[in-house]
């Protein structure tokens, strides 16, 4: 009688397993995170959980959140794309040039797509046939862009768009276009990832290549398929990032790898590769979002903005990793 | 650590406001000098003594064909494509002069020293410039003065003993007092306004709302100024600043002030996607096209600039006159081709004129 | 007889070995981009421009050295750019706004670089943070905290021995090259030649086997991050010299620059692999392809697309070597 009682004190029903697990992720402390801003500094003042100004957190960083995605899947299978930003801006160039040039908007958005992908296969295939560490062809590849589009446009003003073409300015369902991508692309990509098995060759190439091949996952192919994946997600955040305003500046917006990076790292993917979501890098993007909005709201001394920007991204690493240790403690 | 967490972000946050100071107010300790206040009211600028510098054995090339190079802050934006125009145009028009723009990709004062310096060992006879940094790029202009290199700036100044001549586009208190009063026009005189710029340490924004807000101050006391944004250079963060400030204020807020051209035709945007053309003022400096759908669509109604083209071509125009001769230091005025004479102030520098207000009536006609 | 035979094809591989090392291969190119830029400018090998390159190179030399072996232990440092940055302020902020003495000032200014070194190190050996995860977030922090402290204000006006430092000459050679070349020779003596060094390789390679081996990893970890803060702080009082202001946005963009140099000379990023000789050759490589290009009259657009291309290549030919030699093996 002892033995069974227990057997049953050992066995938790797989939902209460589950639950666990959701409540205790980088996910949920993100969730916790941004439901503590929106309560903090709503409290400070109401006009920052306006419907106007969530609308704008979620619009303002959901391109963002859109590349962070190819960029999470890249990070979980070992490698890092530095030359994110540089591509978007050369993708929106010629994006706005195409539909300045009496193209159909269709082709406009759509080719973008296309030549990232081919792109990235380039990219994909250095680093996984010629075994060149992503970080240096990307890195190489940042210079090669911008100077490039330096030298094809000069940096001139796109203005005359046709209308129509704003496809960040549309709506679909009431909800602004780009937000739309962001979720539904996110929830697309996290199931991918989690019950396809080319997504989960992903996170088994990350964690341990050898294994990985021992139990029959090419490491060539997922590599390939990665970089090609995270060239279709660059594509799309470059589309949604060019037609956001009615002009389109030619050139390299600064820092945008950077500000992608971060969404993926803060949203708990792991840099050693194998583990994190798309889930926690788009509410990253959206955490990210709204501390910057916070901080002016809060009337923060302009000049101690990014201090303060820097040491909100530290705390909410260091409970990433705070969590991960207690749940090893815990087994 | 739950509770750890929330403790540490409410104290950061805290913290932050703590340490609020004012809205930046221009801050580059130098002296403000608001105009007077009626229409056309440009102050007579006060004589000074030279003060620029001068090359030490410039070979005598009078009259003889010349190599310029022009390091403008850097390369790959609108603004300096239509200066390096006016450059070329300058330069083809006086027809020994031949002048090349080559510049780092991003605003940084260490490059761009290093392309000057490069362009030194190579050897050039002139040197136009537009300073990341007017004092950081003071040592690398002194070596080419050293070295017999003339050297003329435009648009963004340097120390004056680190180049012959400047030529200013507009007078800070210029643009500042074309900026307030066509704000004040627009949005009323008793209304509220907010700033985005790029960075609060670019010089010629902070010396412009410096003077935006003496000039405030002495003409139109009841403007009131609710805060300033820095947006870098960044198309979308410039976008996404201003809707903050339209979210923040709502009501409250009646005007924008852009600094940049980039700022300037995000906040119309920010404007016209919130629907609120009309009820929110949009003013700033601009290019053109840049501004062409706001200004078309009844968004915007003026933009304050100078025309970027004359300004490089003025440039080079003073260039050939120094290096002839033509131009000594004490002179008033300089002859600048089709631009005719242009006054010298200041001491050393030459005055393009007052700033250039495009509209609807007038910008589809540019196309820079 | 079969004596000789053996000397003579051991001393082969023995110099075929050397050929194929990534750091002779680089020396080759180094050696063919100079004699193409030299043909194409006559101001490009003389001893002023060289001499004069040395002085620009200075500072991203200096924050090469700590970086190359923060990259052997297969770790990253992204905040040196802030770092440096942050020191500039503090040394402008120290001297005329604290009212300290401009030596004084200096000292300040290098401890602050320490610090921030080694704030970054605690937290990858205490906390445990990976290393691109810190350097990411203290990037943002410590040019934060240079904004923060500056107030966008600028400090110029210093007394003129301390111009020196960045404009000056020590025997016809400029100061700060004297300076990297002593940290130069120390750094490349300390990871070639001491136990210290050997345990920066091992660690490199496998970590875990390191620490079980003995290693004191953590200490070692937390040596070379405030190492490279301090380097940072050296290089931003020597761009402060150089450039006569202070700006809080100095050093922006300088991780990429000096991983670059790190990279090119050979050091893999996966760690392990990597001599302070080939960050030496890349630095220089990178400084004079620059110059040789911008002294022949490439613009600045084109000049950063033959960097890129010359990274990628340069890394695909030593691979393509390596995978030779080993095939050959």
């Amino acid at each position: 009688m002892m033995a069974t009682t227990l057997l049953r004190a050992n066995t938790e029903s797989a939902t209460v397993a589950a639950m666990k697990r959701i409540v205790g992720s980088q996910e949920a402390v993100l969730f916790l995170v941004i439901a503590l801003l929106l309560v903090v500094v709503g409290g400070i003042n109401p006009r920052y959980v306006a419907e106007r100004n969530l609308e704008s957190m979620l619009l303002g960083n959901a391109y963002i959140a859109v590349a962070a995605i190819g960029m999470s899947m890249l990070i979980v299978s070992g490698n890092i794309d530095i030359s994110v930003g540089s591509l978007i801006g050369v993708l929106a160039t010629i994006s706005g040039t195409l539909a300045t040039s009496g193209y159909p908007i269709i082709v406009a958005w759509l080719v973008p797509l296309a030549l990232s992908m081919l792109y990235m296969a380039l990219v994909g295939a250095m680093v996984a046939h010629l075994r060149i560490p992503s970080i240096v062809v990307t890195l190489g590849m940042l210079s090669i862009l911008k100077g490039g589009l330096i030298s094809a446009t000069g940096g001139t003003w796109i203005s005359n768009l046709p209308a129509g073409y704003h496809l960040a300015q549309m709506q679909f369902l009431g909800l602004p276009m780009p937000v739309c991508f962001m979720v539904v692309l996110t929830a697309g990509a996290a199931l991918w990832m989690r019950y396809s098995a080319a997504g989960r060759a992903i996170y088994a190439v990350g964690g341990n290549a050898e294994a990985a091949r021992l139990a029959g996952i090419s490491r060539e192919r997922t590599l390939m398929m990665v970089f090609i994946i995270h060239g279709l997600f660059v594509g799309i955040a470059s589309i949604l990032f060019a037609t956001q305003l009615s002009i389109i500046q030619s050139t390299v917006p600064p820092n945008l790898e950077l500000s992608i990076i971060t969404a993926s790292l803060v949203g708990g993917v792991s840099i050693l590769g194998g583990t994190g979501t798309v889930v926690g890098s788009t509410l990253a993007a959206i955490l990210i979002a709204a501390i910057g909005s916070s901080l002016i709201f809060v009337n923060i001394s302009p000049y101690w903005l990014r201090a303060v920007q820097g040491i909100l991204i530290l705390l909410t690493v260091l409970a990433d990793l705070m969590r991960r240790r207690r749940r090893a403690v815990r087994g | 650590m739950l509770r750890t967490l929330i403790a540490a972000f409410g104290a950061t946050l805290l913290a932050g406001t703590a340490i609020a100071a004012d809205r930046w107010d221009g801050a580059d300790d130098l002296d403000v000098n608001p105009l007077a206040c009626e229409a056309g009211g440009g102050g007579a600028a006060a004589a000074k003594a030279y003060d620029g510098g001068q090359p030490t054995n410039a070979a005598d090339k009078m009259g003889k064909p010349i190599t310029l190079v022009d390091v403008p802050k850097l390369i790959g934006i609108g603004y300096f494509n239509a200066t390096s125009k006016g450059i070329q145009d300058g330069a083809k028009e006086l027809g020994n002069v031949t002048a090349t723009t080559d510049g780092p990709t991003e605003a940084k004062i260490d490059e761009q020293v290093k392309f000057i310096d490069n362009y030194i060992t190579r050897g050039v006879d002139g040197i136009l410039f537009a300073a990341n940094d007017p004092v950081a790029i003071a040592p690398v202009l002194k070596k080419a003065l050293g070295k017999g290199i003339h050297v003329v700036g435009y648009d963004a100044n340097s120390q004056p003993d680190a180049r012959e001549w400047f030529v200013n586009q507009a007078q800070f208190n210029g643009i500042a007092k074309a900026m307030i009063d066509a704000m004040a026009k627009e949005a009323g005189e008793e209304k509220s306004f907010a700033i985005v710029t790029s960075t609060f340490t670019t010089p010629n924004q902070a010396r412009w709302i410096a003077e935006m807000w003496a000039y405030a101050q002495k003409c139109h006391p009841k403007l009131k100024w609710l805060e300033t944004v820095e947006a870098q250079e960044d198309n979308i963060l410039s976008f996404n600043q201003a809707n903050t400030l339209i979210n923040k204020y709502g009501d409250q807020l009646s005007g924008l002030f852009g600094m940049t051209s980039v700022a300037t035709p995000a906040s119309a945007e920010a404007v016209t996607q919130a629907k609120l053309c009309g009820k929110v003022a949009v003013v700033g400096l601009a290019t053109p096209n840049a501004m062409k759908p706001y200004v078309n669509a009844d968004c915007v109604k003026s933009v304050v600039l100078w025309n970027p083209i004359d300004l490089g071509y003025a440039a080079v125009q003073v260039m050939r006159a120094a290096v002839d001769g033509k131009l000594k230091p004490g002179a008033t005025e300089v002859e600048a081709g089709k631009l005719g004479k242009l006054q010298i102030v200041n001491g050393s520098e030459v005055l393009l004129g007052p700033p250039f207000i495009y509209t609807k009536d007038n910008i589809n006609g540019f196309d820079f | 007889m079969a004596s000789e035979i053996k000397t003579a094809s051991s001393s082969g591989l023995w110099l075929r070995g050397l050929m194929f090392r990534h750091e002779a291969v680089l020396l080759a190119i180094l050696a063919a981009a100079l004699a193409v830029l030299a043909v194409q400018s006559d101001v490009f090998l003389t001893a002023d421009n060289l001499l004069n390159q040395g002085r620009l190179m200075a500072e991203v030399g200096l924050v090469a050295l700590p970086m190359t072996f923060v990259i052997v232990t297969g770790g990253i440092d992204l905040s040196v750019g802030s770092i440096l940055g942050l020191c500039a302020i503090v040394l402008g902020y120290s001297w005329k706004n604290l009212g300290l003495p401009l030596d004084g000032a200096i000292v300040v200014a290098l401890a602050t670089g320490t610090a921030a070194g080694f704030v970054n190190g605690w937290f990858i050996t205490r906390v445990r943070v990976p290393p691109l995860i810190m350097t990411l977030a203290t990037l943002a922090l410590y040019r934060g905290l240079a904004e923060g402290i500056s107030q966008a204000h600028s400090v110029r006006g210093y007394p003129d021995w301390f111009y020196v430092l960045g404009q000056g000459d020590v025997l016809g050679v400029p100061t700060q090259l004297w300076i990297l070349l002593l940290a130069l020779v120390l750094s490349a003596v300390a990871l070639a030649r001491t136990t210290f060094g050997r345990a920066l390789y091992a660690m490199g390679h496998n970590e875990v086997a390191a620490r079980f081996s003995g290693i004191p990893v953590d200490r070692y970890k937390l040596a070379i991050y405030t190492f490279s803060g301090f380097m940072a702080g050296l290089a931003g009082c020597i761009f402060v010299s150089r450039v006569s202001t202070t700006r809080s946005d100095m050093g922006t963009g300088l991780e990429l620059d000096v991983i670059a140099a790190v990279v090119l000379g050979g050091t893999s990023i996966f760690g392990g692999v990597g001599t302070i000789g080939g960050t030496a050759i890349g630095l220089i490589l990178i400084q004079l392809l620059k110059n040789g290009l911008a002294l022949t009259g490439v613009k600045g657009d084109a000049t950063i697309v033959v960097i890129g291309t010359v990274l990628i290549l340069s890394i695909l030919f030593t691979n393509f070597v390596q995978r030779r030699r080993d095939s050959d093996r």
